[in-house]
């Protein structure tokens, strides 16, 4: 694989506060990466420096190996991208919007539109004015500007705020089903944990303009092996966990080293005359590491 | 492409209801006048002023020279407004919308943006004038009938000319619009100039009028009278040299290059600040 998408060394200040501090990141052909950070963390600046909408202090933005800030038009010619509210014309209709932004991109082609349209489940209302539309309508036509012409980067921007749990559930599996189909390479900023969790491969995290993590979202947090325990007495099993190189946690939690293994340890305790009433694997979630992350 | 985009950007213009402000007004002002003049003893001053040249009013007392007057009173002061309005949304108002995330989202460089979006305030302001020059001959004739020739008087300028025949008074009628149409540009090159700037659209369209009427104020001052060429509404009203009877082309060219010169110094400022800003939520 091929970086498709790739940040270096990033930095941008907006009246002097610094915004982006050296981010950079790569996201691999067809991978589907995560921006993840509170507000002000510099996400919306990393996106529009790759947009070429902002202009970066230093540093360099490339798509396809080209880059934003030299060849701009070139490197976003296979590029989508929806934003947060998308703000149509609301005095158009729907295909007049399709149609005025496709034109800024390439010449109009109406076969591929109406596909597109009925991909994303719109036909019946393409031709009302967007002041008519509701919140996941105008996220759908987002969608379908975004896919005008067939792009093979995906930039969104808190793509599923406002939208129900349903509506949430149909964006990500189209999302899902385009990297799935057509290979397509997705940078996803969101506020929705859940959302990066199941969507995507790899996150980046910021944290007032610097990357704090990156890593693959798959076992995430898992890199030590957590047991909430219900015991008695609690003192004498927390002194013997202590013995065997365990790290007594708050709330009942004990980390385990990676060589012991917990079933001998359940046996030990009980060995000790320590009666066990639970004793369970803890999952740490994403949103448990991103909230130590950006602490 | 280039045709496309400015199709859609017209597209847009006429479908924002502010812009059909400016045809209603003078729609509304035009029919004001011709019931005021064909009602009241409006046309007394008029024949009396054709007569005291040494003309007859049964000739020049006409749709034509009613014409000529809406045009040249209402033009500067009623149409900048809509002129100014218009231009002056034209980048910022979508800037405000939001509606500009997602133009420049797409691969058009901002100097295309900015032309295709130019030229469609310029054919807006072109057309304006022919669709008040059209609408208010229309009128007219509805109220004194299409016969006749055309007069023109104007001091400011001193253009004074005659056009007995009613095909010679047209199309000398026609040129005129055209030489106003173009002159009403460099208007919309100021507002859209402003429009390009980190303001709201309100501020784009007052900031324009404002340094339009400073102009006209100041130019009507006697003692402002040796630097006249200098001043922007001035060169605009060289459009009035296309009625004279002998055309004097290298005082309408000298006029027209000027102001050719300040509509590409607005452009290019626009362009410049359009291009130095960061856009994002």
């Amino acid at each position: 694989m091929s970086a498709m998408l790739e940040v270096e060394n990033l930095y941008k200040t907006f009246a002097g506060k610094p915004a982006l501090e050296g981010v950079s990141f790569a996201v691999q052909e067809g991978e589907i990466y995560g921006l993840l950070g509170h507000n002000g963390a510099g996400k919306s600046t990393t996106l529009g420096i790759i947009l070429g909408m902002v202009a970066p202090d230093r540093g360099e933005a490339r798509i396809g190996g080209v880059s934003v800030q030299r060849e701009r038009a070139n490197a976003l010619k296979r590029v989508g991208s929806i934003f947060e509210s998308p703000c149509f014309y609301e005095y158009l209709s729907g295909w007049e919007n399709l149609k005025l932004l496709s034109t800024y991109s390439g010449p109009f082609d109406r076969k591929a539109t109406e596909a597109v349209v009925e991909r994303v489940g719109l036909t019946a209302r393409i031709g009302s004015k967007v002041r008519t539309y509701s919140h996941g309508m105008r996220q759908r036509l987002a969608l379908a500007q975004s896919l005008l012409p067939m792009p093979r980067v995906m930039l969104l921007d808190e793509p599923t705020d406002g939208l129900d749990p349903e509506g949430i559930k149909w964006f990500r599996d189209f999302i899902l089903g385009l990297r799935r189909d057509e290979g397509i390479t997705v940078l996803f900023n969101s506020h929705l944990l859940a959302e990066v969790e199941q969507m995507c491969d790899r996150v980046a995290i910021l944290r007032q303009g610097k990357r704090v993590f990156e890593g693959a979202v798959k076992g995430l947090g898992q890199e030590e092996k957590i047991f909430e325990l219900d015991v008695d007495p609690w003192d004498k099993a927390a002194e013997f966990l202590e013995l065997q190189g365990c790290k007594i946690l708050e709330g009942g939690r004990v980390a385990m080293p990676d060589d012991l293994d917990p079933a001998l340890m359940v046996a030990a305790l009980v060995g000790i005359n320590v009666r066990i009433s639970a004793f369970t694997p803890v999952r740490r979630s994403l949103e448990d590491f991103y909230l130590e992350m950006t602490r | 492409m280039f045709l496309h985009q400015l199709y859609g950007e017209i597209r847009k213009l006429f479908a924002r209801p502010r812009t059909y402000m400016g045809y209603g007004a003078f729609l509304i002002m035009e029919l004001v006048i011709v019931l005021v003049y064909k009602f009241t003893d409006g046309q007394y001053y008029m024949r009396r002023l054709i007569e005291r040249n040494g003309f007859e009013s049964d000739i020049y007392f006409s749709s034509l020279s009613l014409t000529f007057l809406v045009m040249l009173f209402s033009m500067f002061l009623l149409g900048s407004i809509f002129f100014a309005l218009v231009a002056g949304d034209v980048v910022a108002k979508e800037n405000e919308d939001g509606n500009l995330r997602l133009v420049l989202a797409r691969p058009i460089s901002r100097l295309r943006l900015l032309l295709v979006k130019y030229t469609a305030v310029a054919v807006y302001t072109f057309t304006f004038v022919f669709f008040v020059g059209l609408t208010g001959y229309l009128m007219a004739v509805m109220a004194v009938g299409w016969q006749g020739g055309l007069f023109i008087a104007e001091q400011k300028m001193k253009v004074f000319a005659v056009y007995p025949e009613w095909g010679d008074g047209i199309a000398r009628l026609a040129i005129g619009a055209a030489g106003i149409g173009v002159s009403m540009i460099t208007l919309s090159s100021l507002a859209f100039m402003f429009s390009c700037f980190r303001i709201k659209p309100a501020a784009a369209t007052i900031v324009t009028l404002a340094i339009l009427f400073v102009d006209m104020i100041l130019q009507n001052f006697p003692f402002f009278q040796p630097f006249e060429h200098w001043f922007i509404t001035w060169r605009m009203s060289c459009w009035l040299y296309l009625m004279e009877k002998s055309i004097s082309w290298p005082k309408i060219i000298e006029a027209y290059v000027f102001l050719g010169g300040l509509n590409f110094t607005f452009f290019m400022v626009g362009l410049l600040a359009f291009r130095l800003r960061d856009f994002k939520t």
